[in-house]
């Protein structure tokens, strides 16, 4: 009897490992790691979020959470090679393959999610839509604009939400659409369009290439919520798992005040079990994912948490000068949260 | 048996039977193609199909023809955008007709100086790029108008700035319906007349009042038409409100823009082709009709072009069509042509791209091959006739 119990035990434990050791491989992190390096799609060039500096390095939040998650699967931030994308370019780029994962400024809408074979994964930047205008036309709030010529992105969210958003007013705004986001500013500062419309955090960034960026305002309020983040393919939920999960970790990180400097000494004698879980020093938590279990120290000894990457592309250390405002995390009063590593 | 099959050493048999082959094989390469996109798409879960047309399309268009608003569907968009294509097509074709005549007719000018100048516009013309063009006329057009405030008044109906220019639009369209049909009644009436003239001058050599029928069926009966019409409608005038002019209807300067780029630039081809067509007309031609007394403008009109014209149509159309093709070079600067919304926008909002990249080439098709099709046969209407 006490033979059949150890051999029954024995067998459990056995087909347990089997299994999870089967659980649905990961053709993406098969193919990352064969390649070498992650493949990110980002945008062409938005300042704070994704731009190529002139050495040719990229920078930016978009960046990071790409640098991140090379960091968790390759144990290595460098080993990325961007796709720089455009409004057009970025759905097909991801649907046929050519990135592993999209971390590209881009809204996430339901009808994207239904009918584009695309999963978001989380969000890293919560923006609202505004406008750019002329300080000289002295327009305070967008229910102002009524007559004026508004200049966007084809094909963005933005340029639906301006057109609803207007005629629900019965406001009378000509909204002229180009290819890129760098046409359109152009367009407006050489004064084809009293306006230019894009998420804040765009704006902040875009407003830098405008030939006299003081001549020029940023209405305050929001007219949408255009929340951010990585997206992936339909299929390959073991990469959507991982995808997902830096994501939260870097956000964890900030919330358990684990940070690029004070990550070595958290990981040896922090007594906090979820740090322990998150910086692989028990639990197993990155092998249950196919990644090594030092997969979240990596990313955030190379990259830092959610917090230091804000700061320094988008936040008050940036050029850009964003506040953190609902970017915070939710204990101090912004929209961050992320599900518990237990 | 060697009878049975003694038809595979038939030429004409054989023919059939490669051409027969060579089709099925290339419809069979499609259906695979098409076959093995909509899988591919079914397993990445993106939606196909043409459904999306019906689906409110919520784009606002800047410069719209037809009467697209937006809360039509995305199919009324579509249309939207073919007529923009095909506005700025067939302004296109007949200016830069117009104008390359001109250059390629300056270019055999026995006066030296337009005939450098034609010749130096024709070659800078034509190594550069017509993107080049479009954004050189798009930001020029732009930097040279005045903000809406300080825009140029033409007799205070119409404004010219930045934003565009805004005519003043005809409230209801009746009474200029009827002057339209008034110059069509006309012009039928000049046709006939020229026909008879013609008729009789061939049978009795007594000449027409030709001139003076011409100025009256032409020009004053239109004029006095489009007048009344003017007078007889009520007129929505801009006027200045907050930031831009209110009411009529805005030209706006990407329309401007794309125009002058295809003008100008297909000018410096059509002009070549003129040039060409001219000097393919043997000198002994020239000669001749100097013997028979014309004058050498009437040398031109009556013998050097209805000859050059048989040259030149060929390669005219396919001018013709690369002026079609390169409006879709709007989209780089705005003008809501058929690439820009609906391979631009509705692309975007829809994803739907093998669907919309499929349309959007059935329209440069079938508008290609309507204009091909008309070229043809003015060829085969001018060919020389041999008796």
């Amino acid at each position: 009897m006490k033979t059949f119990v150890l051999a029954a035990a024995l067998f459990a434990a056995g087909t347990l490992a089997a299994s999870a050791q089967q659980l649905a491989p990961s053709p993406t992190l098969d193919a990352i790691k064969a390649r070498g390096h992650l493949e990110c799609g980002v945008h062409l060039g938005l300042p704070g979020f994704s731009f190529a500096n002139d050495k040719g390095e990229w920078t930016g939040l978009d960046v990071d959470y790409c640098r991140a998650l090379a960091a968790a699967v390759l144990g290595d931030a460098t080993k990325v090679k961007y796709t720089p994308t455009s409004v057009q370019q970025r759905w097909p780029i991801l649907q046929s393959g050519q990135v592993d994962v999209l971390s590209r400024n881009s809204t996430i809408t339901f009808s994207r999610n239904a009918t584009l074979g695309l999963n978001f994964q989380g969000i890293n930047f919560y923006e609202g839509q505004t406008f750019i205008v002329r300080k000289k036309a002295n327009v305070k709030s967008a229910e102002e604009l009524d007559g004026a010529s508004v200049c966007v992105a084809a094909g963005s969210t933005e340029e639906k939400n301006a057109a609803d958003w207007f005629r629900e007013r019965n406001l009378k705004v000509t909204i002229t659409n180009f290819q890129k986001n760098d046409d359109a500013i152009t367009a407006y500062d050489s004064g084809r369009c009293d306006a230019y419309t894009a998420g804040v955090g765009a704006l902040a960034g875009q407003r830098a290439k405008l030939k006299v960026p003081d001549d020029h305002t940023i209405l305050t309020k929001p007219i949408s919520n255009d929340p951010q983040g990585p997206v992936t393919r339909y299929g390959d939920e073991r990469w959507q798992l991982i995808v997902r999960w830096v994501l939260n970790g870097t956000i964890a990180a900030e919330m358990l005040g684990v940070t690029s400097k004070n990550v070595d000494e958290m990981k040896a004698n922090s007594k906090n079990t979820e740090v322990r879980r998150l910086l692989g020093a028990e639990g197993g938590f990155g092998a249950m994912m196919g990644l090594a279990d030092d997969w979240m120290y990596k990313a955030i000894k190379q990259v830092g948490n959610y917090g230091e990457s804000y700061e320094r592309t988008v936040g008050l250390e940036s050029p850009l000068k964003l506040e953190r405002g609902q970017n915070q995390l939710w204990t101090k009063g912004g929209l961050l949260f992320t599900p518990p590593f237990q | 048996m060697a009878k049975a099959f003694a038809f595979i050493n038939d030429k004409r048999v054989r023919d059939v039977f490669y051409q027969a082959a060579l089709l099925i094989g290339l419809v069979a390469l499609l259906v695979y193609f098409i076959r093995n996109a909509s899988q591919n798409m079914v397993q990445a879960g993106i939606a196909s199909g043409f459904d999306f047309l019906w689906r409110t399309s919520g784009i606002e268009v800047p410069f719209v023809l037809t009467n697209y608003t937006q809360s039509d569907n995305i199919l009324a968009l579509f249309w939207a955008g073919v007529a923009n294509t095909m506005l700025v097509t067939v302004i296109a074709l007949v200016l830069s007709t117009a104008l390359g005549f001109l250059i390629g007719i300056a270019r055999l000018s026995s006066i030296w100086l337009v005939q450098a100048i034609a010749g130096a516009y024709v070659e800078f013309v034509r190594n550069i790029p017509l993107l080049f063009f479009v954004l050189f006329w798009y930001f020029g057009v732009i930097a040279a108008l005045p903000a809406p405030r300080e825009s140029l008044s033409v007799f205070g109906v119409a404004f010219l700035n930045n934003r565009g220019l805004t005519i003043p639009l005809p409230d209801a369209g009746a009474s200029f319906r009827y002057a339209f049909i008034a110059i069509a009644i006309s012009c039928l009436l000049h046709w006939l007349f020229l026909r008879w003239a013609r008729r009789r001058k061939e049978a009795t050599g007594q000449d027409a009042p030709v001139l003076s029928v011409g100025l009256f069926l032409l020009l004053l009966v239109p004029v006095l038409a489009l007048a009344w019409a003017t007078l007889a409608t009520r007129w929505d005038i801009p006027v200045l409100r907050g930031f831009n002019y209110r009411g009529g209807f805005v030209v706006i300067p990407e329309f401007v823009a794309l125009l002058a780029a295809l003008v100008t630039y297909t000018a410096g081809f059509i002009a070549e082709i003129v040039r060409g067509g001219i000097q393919s007309v043997p000198h002994g031609q020239i000669e001749a009709s100097g013997a028979l007394g014309l004058r050498p403008a009437q040398t031109l009109r009556l013998v050097t072009i209805p000859q050059a014209l048989r040259v030149m149509t060929p390669p005219m159309t396919n001018q013709y069509l690369n002026v079609l093709k390169n409006s879709s070079f709007g989209a780089a600067i705005a003008y809501p042509d058929v690439v820009s919304l609906f391979m631009g926008s509705a692309l975007n909002n829809t994803g739907q791209a093998i669907e919309i990249i499929a349309m959007t080439l059935a329209v440069y098709l079938v508008i290609g091959l309507a204009v091909s099709a008309f070229m043809n046969w003015y060829n085969a209407r001018i060919a020389l006739v041999t008796r």
